[in-house]
Order: structure tokens, then sequence, then C-alpha cells
């Protein structure tokens, strides 16, 4: 949606793997590798992308990035530990980016009330 | 003083709002004392730190991994492993199973807010290299946090306030507390609420909203988060 509203040609791949290209986005292969790296905890991982990130973007880059990656931990485990169905109206529209993304075979499926 | 020790820039308003969230851990409430809600953090933190078990594999199950003396229900101890390890396994059998064992539905939404606090808070300090925020001492006062709410289960598992807002900022509105604290996270990490959906153009920080929004995505589809 951000994309559609600053007019710029994005894609969702980015979103399934670092290795499918930025998706549109600035810097968004080594901000995808870096959410990769933080979530596996692979240090060697970690110090190589924070070392790229910081050369091409900054030391405030990396940390935003970081505390953004961070943040979803938090929101991921409050909408499965509660069981959080997707927001009414939502459903339908998200279709095509649900598929492109690759998420409707997950466990965490839950569909909004009708 | 500063709650991280380090060279890299971290934003004033961050480090303070994670020193803060340490002494609201440290908070009690009607559900959990201040001793046991500072056992949850600690618990999360073993959790993160060992071996995984796999997510059939409760603690509670396993003869001589949960302490005899420790001060939370072997339950709750169960949660935190699961959330903490495996967010993109639960199922309503599997929440529904914990409540069986005598743990009041909005005691569980305390648990889950600070699972999912101490997973946002410990992972900030792990991904950047610095010690983790200090853990303060149990507060033996009685005073808790209080809630007169109504709630009721209507669209989620867990019982909810009748407010607005997406789904997932409705979900710990059983315990407006912990509401609080996930948006002084979500303030200086990600997004204010108030510019969550009504501005999607403007940068935050360092970043600009797309890459925000990759970020978030990228690290959703990690934990196998279908919301």
């Amino acid at each position: 949606m951000s994309g559609v509203s600053q007019n710029v040609d994005i894609s969702f791949e980015a979103i399934s793997s670092s290795t499918n290209g930025n998706g549109g986005v600035p810097h968004g292969e080594l901000l995808s590798k870096l959410s990769e790296a933080l979530w596996s905890k692979n240090l060697k991982e970690l110090n190589a992308v924070r070392e790229e990130l910081i050369n091409a973007a900054g030391e405030d880059v990396f940390v935003d990035a970081v505390g953004v990656s961070a943040m979803f931990h938090m929101m991921t485990r409050i909408a499965d530990g509660t069981g959080t169905p997707l927001d009414a109206g939502t459903d339908e529209p998200s279709a095509d980016i649900r598929e492109a993304i690759g998420v409707n075979h997950l466990v965490s499926r839950r569909q909004s009330a009708p | 003083m500063s709650t991280y020790v380090t060279e890299l820039p971290i934003r004033s308003e961050l480090d303070t709002a994670h020193q803060n969230l340490a002494t609201r851990w440290a908070t009690p409430s009607n559900s959990w004392s201040s001793r046991q809600r500072l056992s949850v953090i600690a618990e999360v933190r073993r959790a993160m730190d060992s071996n995984k078990l796999a997510p059939w594999e409760a603690p509670s199950s396993i003869k001589g991994f949960i302490a005899n003396n420790h001060c939370l229900p072997d339950a709750a101890i169960d949660v935190i492993w699961r959330l903490t390890n495996h967010p993109g396994t639960l199922t309503k059998e599997w929440y529904e199973s914990i409540i069986s064992e005598n743990i009041d539905p909005v005691a569980y939404v305390e648990l889950v807010g600070l699972i999912a606090q101490a997973n946002c808070v410990d992972r900030f300090a792990d991904g950047l290299g610095v010690k983790r925020v200090d853990l303060p001492d149990p507060v033996a006062t009685k005073t808790t946090i209080t809630s007169e709410l109504e709630v009721t289960v209507t669209t989620h598992w867990v019982p909810t306030a009748a407010t607005k807002g997406p789904n997932v900022l409705k979900a710990l509105s059983a315990v407006p507390f912990e509401n609080e604290s996930r948006e002084i996270l979500s303030s200086v990490q990600y997004v204010p609420t108030a510019a969550l959906i009504g501005d999607l153009t403007s940068g935050h920080n360092s970043l600009t909203r797309l890459q925000i929004e990759l970020i978030a995505a990228r690290t959703s589809k990690l934990n196998e988060c279908f919301y």
C-alpha cells in the first residue's frame, strides 16, 4: 500500500527471500538479509550484513532496521499468541499479495469473522 | 545514564523506552506478582538462548527441566517456550489446553504481552551486539495494575475489550497496561499508532516507510505469521 501511495514500482519478492532482489525498495536486499540473520541468530551472517548495511546506508539505518525487525518479533507473537484473525474486509483485497508472498499455507492462518 | 553502552547511534527515546519497559516488567498486576513477571522475562531469555525444544515438547513434560521452586506455574513456562521459539505453530486447541491448566484468560493475555515485549527488547540488544537490559529487583509493594474493563471473547481466542482499530492492536486490550507497553515500543521502533494507517508515506527516523514495511513483512514471514 505504501508503494502505491508513493507512486513507486515495488514488488513482493523481497518479502519471501533476500535472494529475490530488493523489491524496488532502497537497500531492500540488505534489509531483507538483515531480517533473516536476526531471525536465525546466525552471528556470522549478522556481522557480515551489519558491515554491508552500515557501509551502504549508515549506522542509523542499521540501528533503526534492527529496531523494526525486533518490533515484529513482538507483533507476530502478540498476533499468534492471542489468535488474532485477519481484519474484516481485508481477506479478499489481500488475496493476491498473500499468494505472491506465499503465506496461505501457514498454520497461523485465521480468517476474519464473517 | 544510558540503558545501552555502545558507540552505535541508539536514539535517546528508544534507549529510555527500553529502561521504562524493564521498570514496567517489575510492576505487579492482579494476575502476576512482580517476582513472577520478572521470572517470565528471565524464562524468555532462557528459551531464546537454549537449544530449541521441538514445538510438541513442552518443558513441563521433561523431567527436571523446570526447577521445583520455580515461581511460575508449569503451564506458563510451556507458553513462554512455545511462543518464544515456535509462534507460528499455535492453535486454538493449544490455547484451550493452557487455559484448562488453571491459567486465567486475562492472566494469559498479560503473559503473552510480557513474552512478546521481552522478545522485542532482547532481540534488539542481541542484534546490535550489546548487553541486554538489566532486570530490576522485584517490587515489594502490593500496588497493582488494575483494570475495570469489561472483556469478552469475540474475534480473538482471548477476551478483548470493545475497542476500535486493527485486530492486532485489540489483541492485548484486556490488559491495558500491556497494550500501553506495546505502544511505547511501537512509537520508538516502528510507527506511532496515529500514523499507522492514516500516513503511509512519511519516513520514520532514518528509514522510509517502504523500508520499514519490507523489514516488518520479511520478519513476519520468517516467524510464519499469517496476520
